[in-house]
């Protein structure tokens, strides 16, 4: 790669550079802080028993347990015992939201946990393995007058994994409740109406064994969990912002590496790749939202952040392979006529010059060969099956979802089997890919701390360029851990915190402090990346030009006559294709 | 001359009666159990005509008409809590026939049943009203906060989910308003007080937080917390805990305040979540109709185990138990489904059943 802006910026450069990015982040989690609510909030919901007293409906008839049209509800199931009343009658309703309040397309999404109360008798206990069949159906309506208007309707059957803490199982306990595992229970991934009703039903049937066996129970309970209006006003502003920057940015990179007289490097088209997944991101598509009903931006959501996490990995593992610097430098005298004489222990080689003159030089033919993409097949291969491990597992998941809300591959046994070895492949490519990594940088830290050692004995321009290099590296690699440092302790705390601390009268909301703040960085680092990654213009001199050799296997060199990288080539200079001749060469 | 002496004799009668009846004036309101179900207790004429409220207490019907259905389960539920938590005692929480004090004069005094009676009530209050909120029956319910101005932008801002401590403030306006109203300088409205709060603070330590991951793929990048009101019955076994280990205290007066201290100096000073008492319990053995006491005679226990807790051997008191045999008919081989219907047959036993003797 050509020298870099980072290379040629001197150090009080940089530092304006790093101070602006800080504040820029400093800015971003304060944001998040300050300014915007916590991610989600999760409302309980008590179901209403409602009693349906006729045996075969026409149509579906909505249970609303409160309003105007409030149906006939019992307080209790002694009260059903009482008068009669069967199991198959009765309808658990549950409205969303809340009275007075509405539902808005600014929460995004809707889950739904499902929780049931049971209570412990003596005869009548849960049985191993147990089932429970819900006949449950969604409805919504935009006004508090017009019709319900069915959005889903499922027969699902979620598994009953209860236990029960007591010392001894005897009548003392009669009445406690179970404790019960939490059940997934729905996922839409839009919010386009204001109002919506959930009617549940519990069928009983005893020859098909239908709901038999799971005690008794006194209350089904809901939590919906959705995110804060606020939190995503805050979100999509960010991202209108973010998003011209980063283009911006990328434009004036493809620009500078177009203005270059050599085809770019892989490792120039990959910081574009880079800046493409991250734009991908940035650009706010979830603005439309809010005006349609799409139910598929969760999933796209997804897509986007897999692509861009897959495209991060794949950079620092090509960064690190292609600052191997397996190279070998020797000085050597132009003798002209197109002949270099090189220097006693390697072997003479002819360039091959199209007209007379001083010409620019072509990168060497080792950096040539790690240029290729198909190198990095055991690397980048690793991150691609993860990922794809992951793609189908979200599929089956929320593409599934897309259909029917309802259902969860967590809720069948063999579900629950697939999606464990989806996620423990994936878990393994990591593993895989981390290992590559440490790999990898090890191999570059020693490859510098031989380089170091050689350092002196080498031209003047050599050594700047190798040190260019290195302090290349170390950068890049110094920031990237930082960053990832930041990600980790920040994901850290916002799971061991409470969620929001307070200061006197003035409340920070971590979460979402943590959410805009490593969006933000992990912006600026590419941000970062495709300022100070950039070609560089400036020139170092080019009258001295050197040998890049090879060092082969039997201690043979096969030799390149190649300018140090620090210069840049004339910005409308020919480029010249070398041959190497002589068999060492083609050893 | 002679209507001076009758004023003379009244006027001290008169304020005997108000005094006996002060004290127990606070648990008056769990008469509402006792009213039909169909008999409204929301809005203006109803709630004059409610007996066993406080003139605040009353206020507060006026002002917050559709809570006091809440309030009536909740008398209900401190009923049933009670006599389940006490069914193995000499003292089981028995009712009075009639009237609207519904414990009887046992709640007169000061005792440590008293004091989980208190407890139990308040938790129920805030416990009903808490569930009546998260059903949608009552039209507000917290999000009443100053956060981004009125409830539908409040909700749609920052979401909001106050329903607990909704039924919390609504048990301290409505279960505390008695004994605020009879000044904290006398020890029984401080020991009400101080029982109520621990009533209320049983639930608030007892939630229980369940989390659940939604974030990319559902993985845990976003994880939503919240928490869990605990049954019940859990309130119920919480303070019966208490009970066992309630402290008898006294009032002190410290400097220009008063206070309720240990009785026992080497004893420390009682939490807010234990339960006071000032005096202490009385044999609840013998049969006392001045003092509420039904004694134990005639109540039935378990002569077949000598340890279970409802043993003849603690139940009754020194003129032991007695058995007898008798016919029952009972349900038998029941066919159980999740709710409501169970088919049983009737089958006929004699059962030996044990009781107390007078």
């Amino acid at each position: 790669m050509a020298g870099a802006i980072i290379e040629n910026m001197s150090t009080k450069k940089l530092v304006i550079v790093g101070v602006i990015l800080l504040l820029f982040q400093a800015f971003a989690f304060m944001v998040g802080g300050l300014i915007a609510p916590s991610p989600a909030t999760a409302v309980h919901y008590l179901a209403t028993k409602c009693v349906d007293t006729v045996k075969k409906p026409q149509q579906t008839k909505w249970f609303m347990p409160w309003g105007p049209n409030q149906c006939d509800n019992i307080q209790s199931f002694d009260e059903a015992m009482a008068k009669g009343i069967e199991a198959n009658n009765i309808v658990f309703a549950v409205h969303i939201p809340l009275p007075n309040k509405e539902m808005s397309p600014w929460f995004q999404f809707m889950l739904f946990i499902l929780q049931f109360d049971i209570a412990f008798k003596m005869y009548n206990q849960i049985a191993d393995g147990a089932l429970v069949h819900i006949d449950v159906g969604l409805a919504y309506r935009d006004d508090m007058n017009s019709e319900w208007t069915e959005m889903a309707h499922s027969l699902e059957q979620r598994k009953l994994s209860c236990n029960f803490t007591a010392t001894k199982v005897t009548h003392e306990n009669e009445g406690r409740h179970y404790e019960c595992d939490l059940l997934p229970f729905m996922e839409v991934g839009s919010v386009a109406h204001k109002y919506y009703l959930l009617n549940i039903r519990l069928p009983v049937n005893e020859r098909k064994k239908i709901n038999v066996g799971i005690a008794e129970i006194r209350d089904i309970r809901l939590v919906g969990i959705h995110q804060n209006g606020g939190f995503t006003k805050v979100w999509f502003a960010m991202k209108t912002v973010l998003t011209p920057s980063i283009l911006i940015i990328m434009i004036w990179y493809w620009r500078r590496i177009t203005l270059m007289s050599r085809p770019p490097v892989l490792l120039e088209k990959v910081i574009l790749a880079l800046g493409i997944s991250m734009t991908f991101i940035n650009i706010p598509v979830e603005w439309f939202s809010v005006g349609f009903n799409w139910t598929w931006m969760l999933l796209f959501g997804d897509i986007r952040q897999g692509i861009f996490y897959s495209m991060l990995l794949s950079f620092w593992i090509i960064f690190c392979g292609e600052h191997l610097m397996e190279t070998e430098f020797f000085e050597t005298l132009v003798l002209g006529r197109g002949e270099l004489k090189m220097c006693d222990l390697c072997v003479p080689a002819i360039k091959i010059l199209p007209k007379l003159g001083r010409h620019s030089t072509k990168k060497s033919q080792d950096q040539t060969e790690r240029n290729r993409f198909s190198i990095y097949w055991k690397q980048v291969g690793p991150i691609v099956f993860g990922s794809f491990c992951l793609f189908i597992f979200d599929m089956c998941e929320r593409g599934v979802q897309l259909k029917n809300p309802f259902y969860s591959i967590w809720a069948s046994d063999i579900g629950t089997e697939l999606a464990m070895a989806f996620i423990i492949v994936a878990g393994i490519c990591a593993c895989l890919y981390f290992l590559f990594l440490c790999f990898m940088v090890f191999q570059v830290f020693r490859n510098i701390s031989g380089k170091r050692m050689s350092l002196p004995a080498m031209s003047k321009a050599r050594q700047l360029h190798y040190e260019g290099l290195i302090f290349r590296f170390k950068f890049l690699m110094l920031v990237t851990l930082a960053c990832a440092a930041l990600t980790v302790i920040f994901f850290i705390i916002s799971q061991v915190n409470e969620g929001h601390w307070h200061r006197g009268e003035h409340m920070v909301q971590v979460n979402s402090a943590f959410f805009t703040g490593i969006y933000g960085m992990w912006n600026l680092y590419v941000f970062a990346i495709m300022f100070l990654y950039a070609p560089s213009h400036k020139h170092y001199g080019d009258e001295q030009s050197s040998i890049q050799c090879i060092t082969g296997d039997a201690g043979v060199n096969s030799c390149e006559d190649i300018q140090p990288t620090t210069t840049i080539t004339h910005v409308d200079g020919p480029t010249e294709i070398y041959k190497m001749i002589g068999q060492e060469a083609q050893e | 001359m002679p209507t001076v002496s009758t004023v003379n004799l009244t006027a001290p009668l008169l304020l005997l009666l108000l005094w006996a009846t002060h004290p127990t004036m606070a648990t008056n309101w769990l008469s509402l159990a006792r009213l039909p179900r169909s008999r409204p207790v929301s809005g203006a004429a109803p709630c004059a005509r409610l007996r066993g409220l406080t003139p605040g207490q009353v206020g507060v019907c006026r002002a917050r008409g559709e809570v006091m259905e809440s309030v009536r389960k909740a008398a209900e539920m401190v009923i049933e809590e009670c006599q389940h938590q006490f069914r193995n005692r000499r003292w089981n929480c028995s009712t009075t026939p009639r009237g609207i004090n519904v414990f009887g004069r046992v709640m007169n005094q000061g005792t440590r049943e008293a004091a989980f009676v208190h407890a139990l009530s308040s938790a129920a209050v805030a416990v009903a009203v808490t569930r009546a909120c998260t059903r949608g029956e009552l039209e507000r319910c917290g999000c009443d906060r100053k956060v981004r101005g009125v409830s539908p932008e409040g909700f749609q801002w920052s979401g909001c989910s106050d329903n607990l401590s909704y039924g919390v403030a609504f048990s301290q306006t409505f279960v505390d308003e008695p004994e605020r109203a009879k000044g904290l300088s006398a020890g029984r409205p401080l020991m009400n007080l101080h029982n109520n709060e621990a009533g209320r603070k049983a639930i608030l330590h007892n939630m229980q937080v369940e989390c659940k991951c939604h974030g990319v793929s559902g993985s845990c990048e976003l994880r939503t917390c919240w928490k869990v009101m605990p049954p019940f019955r859990r309130v119920g076994v919480v303070l019966k805990e208490r009970f066992d280990g309630a402290t008898e205290v006294r009032l002190t007066r410290i400097g220009s305040r008063t206070a309720l201290l240990p009785r026992d100096s080497q004893v420390k000073p009682p939490a807010a979540r234990d339960l006071v008492y000032l005096a202490p319990s009385p044999d609840f053995c013998r049969l006392d109709p001045e003092n509420g006491i039904p004694g134990t005679a005639g109540r039935r226990c378990n002569g077949t185990s000598r340890l279970a807790p409802d043993g003849c051997e603690l139940v009754c008191c020194g003129p032991g138990y007695k058995a007898g045999r008798a016919e029952v008919v009972q349900r038998c081989s029941c066919k159980f489904s999740w709710c409501c219907s169970v088919r049983c047959q009737q089958c006929k036993n004699t059962v030996t059943i044990h009781t107390c003797r007078v």
